[in-house]
């Protein structure tokens, strides 16, 4: 068998929201509460501003682009020209989205594990004139990543 | 205490993996800077025969097109390593990174079971967030904890992490040792130690005290006292040569962040001269900083920060700004430092001239870094060496005469895209 599907080692890696410290860009304001003075009176209330960055990424080492080519996703509203937020340390579900590498090419496809009981599992396009793909335990088969967001440019 | 010293598997070629999964199972190195030779190597390419800085057209003779060859590419190779060490830094409670892809940390003397279960653990994780296969071994000291990451690496029934925590399975282990592949000691040394019939790690430790004493220097002699068990070596001396570190202990600790910022930019800019007489660029910069661990009664603190550069760099200014930048993030108040040090790491040949960096007066330096600013940023967005300055201006070796611009005569016949920094060169997902 050569399924790759789930080692997530730690629950614990879920209820961690965010380390900081990898992004290197990113500065944020700090409580005013190690400055000297009297505290403001929203301080209790106050909230770093919303950060894409922090908010939107759960695992910043493991969290990587791709770019969408073609139409195998369109009917899912993932289109040519996308980019997908690919996180290599989430588990993928049945499903879920999900980027592999089969046919020396990076595909994304939905994960259909429902057959898993009969020896297989699938991945279905977005499009039906695509087929679906079959995997089967003898395949050299990974997933590489779970696609967690696809960000779409709207203005032109 | 333990050690526990963590390694990325061929890291270059792991690092190329990641972002072309058909090169798995097959004979792979990575070229240095111009194509030159071999740096890197697959285990396929090892078993092969390849050997550490073979010339690349003496493979090719040798092996014609059964080996994938690429060149480096040190921008993925610095992001990727980054990611792995990030991951390291937040498993372990105190951490150093040596070189661009290996890194100690102290672990508390826990059973072994608890250590063997936290290295498996963390080299699963890693490669599943990142793709880095790494191997873990862990000993009461560094050379011994060297030993176990070689059975880790080269044993898959460690499942990449190996513990030598009794005297039974250390000297198993150097049993096991050939000489030369022991920390610390050079290929002078162990054909001269082999010709007097020492073979193994352990032959070499079994010797008597006063033979090593009156032999060998006090290197030696350390690493002698570190396979017998004792722990000697200090932190910052765990340096490689593919990196450049500058550390001091200080005469007086301090806790003063513009006096520790005086001694890093010193720091700093030597190990950029050093680099430059070796002609070569790195491309990431790290500093760290500890307190006095022998003063219990004081509170005590340490940490390390490394920065990957998208483009490798010589430059003294950038490479101090870069490590000013670094300690503002490792920095606390409250703590009384006693050491602190940089380390440049992914060093590479730059195989270029160099020009005196060194007769700036302030507008100009302030000038200059505008005006890397602005190379930088187009280079950045419109892939590297679109523009470069006439300064970098390169000689071969061997034709010293014909300089041709950098871009020109910098080969990478073979380079792979930059996924991981690139917007231009993110995957394809079809």
């Amino acid at each position: 068998m050569h399924y790759h599907i789930t080692i997530n080692i730690s629950a614990m890696e879920y209820i961690k929201i965010l380390d900081s410290e990898f992004d290197k860009k990113r500065d944020l304001p700090f409580a005013s509460a190690i400055k000297a003075g009297f505290p403001s009176v929203a301080e209790g209330y106050s909230n770093d501003s919303i950060d894409f960055n922090r908010d939107f990424i759960r695992h910043p080492e493991a969290t990587f682009y791709g770019r969408v080519y073609g139409d195998s996703m369109i009917e899912a509203g993932i289109c040519d020209g996308d980019i997908a937020v690919i996180d290599r340390a989430a588990s993928p579900a049945d499903g879920d989205i999900i980027v592999a590498f089969i046919n020396n090419e990076f595909t994304i496809k939905y994960l259909d594990l429902s057959h898993k009981n009969n020896g297989y599992i699938e991945l279905h396009p977005a499009n039906k004139t695509f087929p679906s793909i079959r995997i089967n335990p003898d395949d050299d088969f990974k997933i590489w990543g779970v696609v967690m967001w696809t960000i779409k440019r709207w203005k032109k | 205490m333990l050690y526990a010293i963590c390694d990325c598997d061929n890291c270059f070629v792991s690092c190329e993996r990641v972002f072309n999964p058909s090169l798995e199972g097959k004979p792979v190195v990575v070229l240095s800077n111009n194509d030159g030779c071999v740096i890197a190597r697959s285990r396929e390419a090892k078993a092969l025969g390849v050997k550490m800085g073979m010339p690349y057209y003496q493979m090719q003779r040798m092996f014609n097109d059964q080996i994938v060859s690429l060149s480096s590419n040190y921008e993925l190779y610095a992001d990727m390593t980054a990611r792995v060490m990030s991951l390291i830094r937040k498993a372990a409670p105190a951490f150093f990174r040596y070189s661009i892809d290996e890194a100690f940390c102290l672990l508390p003397d826990i059973t072994s079971t608890e250590t063997k279960i936290w290295g498996e653990h963390l080299t699963q994780w890693i490669l599943q967030a990142t793709g880095m296969p790494l191997s873990i071994g862990i000993a009461s000291n560094k050379t011994v904890a060297k030993i176990a990451t070689s059975f880790a690496k080269n044993y898959p029934g460690y499942h990449h992490c190996c513990v030598i925590d009794s005297d039974e399975k250390r000297i198993k282990a150097l049993s096991l040792t050939d000489i030369s592949d022991v920390w610390g000691i050079g290929r002078k040394l162990s054909s001269s130690l082999s010709k007097s019939g020492i073979h193994t790690a352990f032959d070499f430790a079994s010797k008597p005290v006063e033979w090593v004493k009156n032999k060998h220097n006090i290197i030696t002699q350390r690493t002698w006292r570190e396979l017998n068990g004792d722990d000697c070596i200090p932190d910052e001396e765990t340096a490689s040569q593919k990196s450049i570190t500058i550390s001091r202990s200080f005469a007086k600790m301090t806790g003063d962040f513009d006096e520790l910022r005086a001694h890093v930019s010193n720091f700093a800019s030597r190990c950029a001269e050093k680099l430059r007489k070796q002609h070569a660029v790195a491309s990431t910069i790290g500093v760290y900083i500890v307190t006095n661990r022998f003063r219990t009664d004081m509170p005590q603190y340490g940490n390390s920060f490394d920065f990957p550069l998208s483009t490798p760099t010589d430059s003294t200014i950038t490479i101090v700004n870069v490590a000013c930048d670094a300690l503002r993030r490792i920095y606390r108040e409250g703590y009384q430092y006693k050491k602190a040090g940089v380390v440049l790491m992914g060093v590479s040949s730059n195989q270029g001239l160099q020009h005196d960096l060194f007769e700036f007066t302030p507008e100009k330096v302030e000038k200059l870094k505008n005006l890397d600013n602005v190379i930088d940023s187009i280079n950045h967005h419109q892939g590297k060496h679109t523009l470069t300055i006439c300064s970098q201006q390169y000689s071969n070796a061997g034709t010293a005469d014909e300089a041709k611009s950098f871009a020109d005569i910098i080969r990478h016949d073979h380079r792979s895209p930059c996924p991981t920094t690139r917007w231009s060169d993110l995957i394809k997902l079809r």
